[in-house]
């Protein structure tokens, strides 16, 4: 699973029009392999079109990518960004039936049960997911559905892992076990896309902050010295 | 012993006793029932999940068409079906009508719009997260249907037990496309009508006990699969 990965991706010239409202406007956004991207704006300002849009979910208007072989339209590289990326709701979706069998969907078919089972048992024990583990999906709690779906996606082995407001209604103790497993990936070489309008909770994670109004990405890296403080200020001024 | 209940007795004699003719009549209504269920089911299902899921234009226009199809009468499936495998008829050369095949063609046109519209129904209660969620974690087209299918089997499931009880009470198009043949065309509710226009209420009597045991059966089952989802949801 200690997988080193060397994604180095870059999107440019995204549009997207809901009938009249442009929410992506010319975006560019460059995602490498072991870095966290966190993408802020307020409600309605299209991180999760972007984010749909970077896992081959949501057709754009135009837009571009090269992954490093070229540049392409994005309709050429859709099912790459399918392959290579695993994008979880806000609410991440729970299929019937227990966790185990949740975690089980993302493995590859042509594994043997035994395979499976082994491979399960690490994630269960990577997630500390072990005292839920046999209860039904649908009911657990918010932390834990994003924990069982982060665990599922880690078990499909992404390059790029797209989290859309993955801190909603979590309380405290939730937040630090989701941070503590995206750190984790992140040390694994995984690339995080994390959409938020609360910058704060992904201090330990971001290295670069993208702003997203009125359609344009505004981007600040890390070694901007930039604090979750700063850049609300930025944003502020940004958004004013 | 009153009429009416010596009449009850006969039935259930004949019921119970095996007779032969009986289990033949009913063995036809399953084999014809069964065989357009079997057809119409892959492709109305796949209309149902489009109609739920892609947007296109004209969905909305095939929605209604299809509810439409819903209130059509079976004796005009019947009549329809006639006019196209009768010797005159466009299809007349395949020498199809008065048999099975002709009985099969017209119930499964007439289960094909309620397999649709409550298919439909049934897939888009499921929240398009479950399709999108298949789809991101790998799953190819074909996977991520049948991972959609299981969570809306409860409804695909109604949507099944609704059409075949549908079918297998109806005497309209049987009655015209299949002209009630012992042994060949004789179905339950075609049996019904001629015994009950000669008089003969015994049989009637006994074939209606099965489609009324059969119903029972098809809602019970429907009743325990919603009733075992509801629990582990």
């Amino acid at each position: 699973m200690n997988s080193i990965y060397n994604t180095h991706i870059n999107f440019s010239g995204i549009d997207k029009s809901f009938g009249h409202n442009q929410v992506l406007h010319d975006s560019a956004l460059e995602i490498k392999s072991g870095e966290c991207i966190l993408l802020c704006g307020k409600n309605g300002s299209g991180k999760t079109t972007l984010l749909r849009i970077i896992a081959g979910l949501e057709v754009p208007d135009s837009g571009f990518v090269n992954t490093g072989l070229g540049k392409y339209t994005w309709n050429k590289c859709r099912r790459q960004l399918r392959h290579s990326s695993v994008y979880l709701h806000q609410q991440p979706y729970m299929f019937d039936g227990n966790v185990i069998s949740n975690l089980n969907f993302s493995l590859q078919q042509k594994l043997s049960n035994r395979q499976r089972s082994e491979r399960i048992k690490s994630a269960i024990a990577w997630a500390g997911l072990e005292n839920i583990a046999e209860n039904s999906a649908k009911t657990l709690s918010g932390g834990e559905r994003q924990r069982v779906a982060i665990t599922r996606a880690w078990l499909r082995d992404p390059e790029i892992l797209l989290l859309d407001e993955p801190m909603t209604n979590m309380d405290h103790d939730s937040r630090l076990r989701t941070i503590e497993l995206l750190l984790n990936l992140k040390e694994q070489g995984v690339a995080l896309v994390v959409s938020s309008h609360d910058p704060v909770h992904f201090e330990a994670l971001t290295d670069t902050w993208l702003q997203l109004s009125e359609g344009r990405l505004h981007g600040f890296s890390a070694s901007d010295n930039i604090t979750p403080i700063h850049y609300k200020k930025h944003l502020h001024e940004l958004t004013k | 012993m009153d009429e009416s209940t010596s009449i009850t007795v006969d039935a259930l004699n004949l019921l119970f006793s095996g007779d032969a003719e009986l289990w033949a009549i009913i063995g036809v209504s399953f084999q014809v029932s069964s065989t357009a269920i079997f057809i119409s089911v892959p492709p109305a299902l796949v209309i149902a999940f489009f109609l739920a899921y892609a947007d296109f234009p004209g969905r909305r226009l095939l929605i209604s068409v299809f509810n439409t199809l819903l209130a059509v009468p079976a004796v005009v499936i019947g009549l329809t079906f006639y006019l196209l495998l009768s010797r005159q008829g466009p299809f007349g050369d395949w020498r199809l009508l008065f048999t099975q095949s002709a009985m099969i063609m017209g119930q499964a046109a007439l289960c094909f719009p309620i397999l649709v519209a409550m298919g439909h129904a049934a897939f888009q209660a499921i929240d398009k997260r479950a399709w999108e969620t298949a789809r991101t974690l790998g799953a190819g087209p074909i996977r991520a249907f049948y991972t959609v299918m299981k969570e809306a089997r409860f409804g695909l499931l109604a949507a099944l037990f609704a059409a075949f009880g549908r079918i297998i009470a109806e005497v309209g198009a049987s009655m015209m496309l299949g002209g009630n043949i012992l042994h060949y065309t004789r179905n339950i509710p075609t049996a019904i009508a001629l015994e009950t226009s000669k008089g003969e209420f015994s049989q009637g009597i006994a074939l209606g006990l099965v489609l009324i045991m059969l119903a029972f059966a098809l809602n019970t089952s429907l009743q325990y699969f919603q009733g075992k989802g509801h629990t582990t949801n």
